[in-house]
């Protein structure tokens, strides 16, 4: 009865009394027994549900493991951490527990959130639902992973530049990266404090819609959150808002056939439902590839350096590889001789790609491009890229350089290996009700051509 | 594409700076690598930038400061300060000493 039902429609069973609460959260800790072994999405289950008061609305969720969570063990994937309680709540956790939601669990992720796989997790890489050989993307790859089987009705991810548009593509779910700001980072474990974001992955853009409402806004634990207005984002998505819609070639380019195939059968649908299509000029994507691996392994060099092993978890000796990679170059661009070719250079151009943006978003009110260049890959390719990260997510750097909103959808599966294509919306700052009203139109148009149900299917209860 | 190369002596230094401690594999491996990575980013030099304000913060908020004399609520007990280290005493952290008698 409940397979495959979104976090909205779950509470409207509950509050109808079809269900209790504590009949949903067994549902899915059944599930996640059954499942989990096999995707190793969850690094920790949450199993201390306490049905104390019963006309109370429980809801759900599922967080990605660098997010703090009073009591419950946090690692951010990485051997560190391995056995780190936090003492305090993140806001983002804060703000769901304060509106009843129950966390299933803690997803795994690439450790620290440094890669596009999964595969850095100190705890083994998550599988993706649609094929276990392959990888389910990341770093939230957890959190796409158990929205995708159905082990959580949503999640909790974060996106530093990729992270959640990444793995929602590769795993055949909806991720939204908010507007850097829009969403407090307090108690979220940092990778590059200029960029990182947190946001939901879920099966409907209700859903999206829903949880963002209540994670969004300002708070007074993080400077860098804005105090815009929270609009009603599940009430706006009903208005039918006609857009300009930009697409560019530079995203384009280099990207496998049979998601470019998606891509203009998307934008014939769009053109039916009456948008305007718009042809854009944009900077290379290659410019941010060097401006996030410049400015993210500096922030990363400098957020990293607190984990001594004083105060909390374990010496500095338990980094992995990829971490101590981060590391060293974000030290190097940031040591004394350096710092103005590469830091001050990278932020110069930063600057240009925000401009470029400002300049596009005259004309149009929304970007089309596709999420990844490829479908998921198999586990252990990433070795065979040297810039593995950076390839996978160079269509997503470019919005989360300039700190813009973006969401990634399902549009189709690929004929050769059944694996799901993602495309993207961007919008302008603090306009996510615009990408959130275009992709419902789309999911009320086409239902993302099945491949949100198609996926929840190969996991029957 | 111009190669950047590095010494070995430039890679320890940076792990020294970054408290990292490297075997011989290591310091091969991550040398080969910092080289790849420099040379890749150096296409940045491709865009002018004579005249362009460096970016520090990508939305509009100017100088925030955290309300005076307001209630922390962030303070932690000191039972939840210790909850996590190995290394404690009479209240204090152990660190490694740093200073000679």
């Amino acid at each position: 009865m409940l397979l495959g039902k979104s976090l909205v429609e779950i509470s409207k069973l509950i509050e109808k009394k079809d269900i209790s609460n504590k009949e949903v959260i067994d549902y899915f800790l059944k599930r996640i027994d059954k499942y989990d072994k096999k995707l190793n999405a969850y690094l920790t289950v949450n199993r201390y549900y306490k049905s104390d008061n019963f006309y109370k609305m429980i809801l759900p969720i599922a967080v990605k493991d660098n997010f703090c969570t009073q009591g419950i063990k946090t690692t951010a994937s990485s051997k560190v951490l391995k056995n780190f309680i936090p003492p305090y709540e993140s806001t983002v956790t804060k703000r769901l527990i304060d509106a009843s939601f129950f966390i299933l669990g803690k997803t795994n992720m690439d450790a620290w959130a440094h890669g596009s796989s999964t595969e850095t997790s100190d705890f083994g890489p998550t599988k993706n639902p649609w094929d276990l050989l392959c990888s389910a993307g990341g770093s939230s790859g957890g959190s796409a992973a158990v929205v995708s089987s159905y082990l959580a009705p949503a999640a909790i991810g974060s996106e530093t530049a990729g992270s959640i548009r990444q793995p929602a593509a590769w795993s055949g779910v909806i991720g939204l990266k908010p507007t850097y700001g829009r969403v407090s980072r307090y108690g979220l474990i940092a990778m590059a404090s200029s960029f990182d974001c947190p946001g939901p992955l879920t099966l409907t853009t209700e859903d999206t819609a829903f949880i963002l409402k209540i994670i969004a806004g300002k708070d007074k634990f993080d400077a860098t959150t804005t105090p815009n207005e929270v609009p009603d984002y599940v009430a706006s998505l009903k208005k039918k808002k006609q857009f300009i819609i930009g697409v560019t070639d530079e995203y384009l380019n280099g990207v496998d056939e049979e998601i470019n195939k998606s891509f203009y059968q998307l934008v014939k649908i769009l053109e039916k439902l009456g948008h305007q299509i718009k042809k854009i000029k944009l900077l290379s994507p290659k410019y941010s590839i060097s401006v996030y691996t410049i400015i993210q392994r500096a922030e990363v060099s400098s957020n990293l350096a607190r984990y001594d092993g004083i105060r909390y978890g374990n010496n500095r000796t338990f980094f992995g590889s990829e971490a101590k990679r981060r590391i060293m170059l974000g030290t190097y661009v940031l040591s004394y001789g350096y710092y103005d070719a590469y830091y001050k250079k990278a932020q110069k151009v930063r600057t240009l790609i925000i401009e470029d943006f400002k300049k596009v978003f005259k004309e149009v009110d929304i970007i089309l491009a596709p999420t990844t260049p490829i479908a998921a890959l198999k586990l252990g390719e990433f070795d065979k890229y040297p810039f593995f990260g950076e390839i996978m997510d160079v269509l997503n750097e470019p919005a989360a350089i300039a700190g813009i909103c973006a969401i990634s959808f399902p549009f189709g599966l690929t004929k050769k290996g059944n694996l799901p294509i993602g495309l993207q919306l961007m919008g302008r700052w603090f306009e996510e009700e615009n990408i959130l009203n275009l992709t419902y139109q789309i999911e009320k148009e086409t239902d993302f051509l099945g491949v949100i149900k198609k996926g929840v299917k190969k996991y029957p209860d | 594409m111009k190669k950047s190369k590095l010494s070995k002596d430039d890679v320890l230094r940076l792990a020294h700076l970054a408290g990292l401690t490297l075997n011989e594999k290591e310091i091969e491996k991550y040398k080969k690598q910092l080289e790849e990575t420099i040379s890749y980013i150096e296409n940045l030099n491709e865009l002018k930038t004579d005249n362009i304000l460096p970016t520090s913060y990508v939305n509009f908020l100017t100088n925030i400061f955290f309300i005076d004399e307001e209630k922390n609520e962030r303070a932690l007990t000191l039972e939840e300060v210790f909850q996590n280290t190995k290394n404690k005493k009479n209240n204090c952290f152990r660190v490694k000493k740093i200073f000679d008698e």
